[in-house]
């Protein structure tokens, strides 16, 4: 007979009572730790206009908390020294955005030796879409005389685009955010992330 | 003070509260500790079984069915091996010659980047690594003329990283790229 067995009728309550307690309590702890991971995603770290950036992304020096979400929100980042990562989960307004939204991304080339902008679902994976276009980066961006590019994103193409035209397509009506990497960025803007032209991301329309 | 003492004294729940919220805490920060550890190590064994043991894990270049990873780069081609240093050091090797860049990086079993070198600082020159733990470097005999770097942890991950501009324009010299690492224990 096992030692669970000798245990009198009226024990067994008591010891189920405080096991419930215990496993409610790991069950507490665990989902805070869980809630806290996520709700720090895209936020914390330095800001440029609207894009953040963790300083300790794929660093040694992250704390625990940073760490945990680098790995849930951008495992494999590289330290930023080699790559610069940088987040906006909203437009220049302060508005949400959102995958039906259109949007028009612009600003100077940022200084780094390559560069790129992303368009990420809110499961932080690419949009699907006919064109297989998910990015707009240094080698794609057309570039006026001062060093500024321009493109547009949302559900379908810009009307009267080009086919040719650079545009980053959003399809569906989802949670959005762009991340702009940096790889190789010069030494000034690693020293100092918040100095980054910011692009800016403008809302065009009414948004239906 | 004093009322703590009285509540402990008087009230017997009150000490086994202050146990539960204790465990709740220690459990809050052992999962957040947790976290990097075990995303590292799914991805590590994620590699599909007929792939084991044949090298470095190639995925097709990126897109919207890549889900392996959060965040994957649109522009990057992507080499993976696991590495496994606590026994015998483990060798890295590779000639990468793509039109752009390609960095190769280490990362911690807890998701650290330890490591990474790219082309601008190979030079042009092979890629000769032999990656150690602690106790393997001392222990065994290390190729000549490899750089060693030094683990912090027994287990990790290796990426190489090659820059895409048009795939099916560069697709020769991109492939031939990451498919000249290679991950070798050294027995």
């Amino acid at each position: 007979m096992s030692p669970a067995n000798d245990l009198s009728p009226a024990f067994r309550p008591r010891w189920t009572g405080v096991l419930t307690l215990y496993l409610l309590a790991i069950t507490i702890g665990a989902a805070s730790a869980w809630l806290a991971v996520r709700s720090q995603l895209d936020s914390g770290g330095v800001s440029a206009g609207v894009w953040r950036t963790s300083t300790l992304a794929g660093s040694s020096d992250a704390d625990l908390y940073t760490r945990a979400v680098i790995a849930v929100g951008a495992l494999l980042a590289l330290n930023r020294d080699e790559t610069m990562y940088y987040v906006a989960t909203t437009d220049s307004a302060g508005q949400v955005l959102l995958s039906r939204c259109r949007y028009r991304i612009s600003g100077a080339a940022p200084a780094a030796r390559w560069w790129s902008v992303t368009a990420y679902a809110e499961d932080r994976f690419l949009f699907p879409n006919a064109e297989r276009r998910y990015s707009i980066n240094g080698g794609s961006a057309p570039l006026d005389a001062r060093g500024h590019f321009a493109f547009e994103t949302g559900p379908t193409a810009p009307a009267g685009a080009a086919p040719a035209a650079p545009w980053l397509p959003t399809p569906g009506d989802r949670g959005l955010s762009f991340t702009l990497r940096l790889y190789n960025p010069a030494a000034g803007l690693s020293a100092a992330p918040a100095s980054l032209a910011a692009p800016t991301i403008e809302r065009l329309g009414s948004c239906e | 003070m004093n009322l703590l003492r009285y509540l402990r004294i008087r009230n017997p729940w009150y000490c086994r509260l202050e146990v539960l919220a204790a465990v709740a805490l220690l459990t809050h920060v052992l999962v957040v500790w947790a976290i990097p550890y075990v995303i590292m190590a799914a991805l590590s064994a994620s590699r599909p079984a007929e792939e084991r043991g044949t090298g470095p894990l190639l995925p097709p270049m990126t897109d919207a069915t890549s889900r392996r990873v959060v965040m994957p780069s649109p522009d990057l081609l992507y080499a993976l091996c696991p590495f496994d240093v606590r026994q015998q050091p483990f060798r890295i090797q590779a000639d990468p010659h793509p039109p752009g860049y390609w960095s190769i990086a280490l990362y911690a079993a807890n998701s650290d980047n330890f490591f990474v070198l790219n082309d601008r600082q190979a030079a042009g020159a092979p890629v000769d690594l032999v990656l150690v733990g602690p106790e393997t470097g001392k222990a065994s005999a290390l190729p000549a003329g490899a750089k060693v770097v030094t683990a912090p942890s027994g287990r990790g991950l290796l990426l190489m990283r090659v820059l895409v501009g048009d795939y099916a324009a560069e697709r020769e010299a991109v492939e031939a790229a990451r498919r000249s690492l290679r991950c070798t224990p050294l027995g």
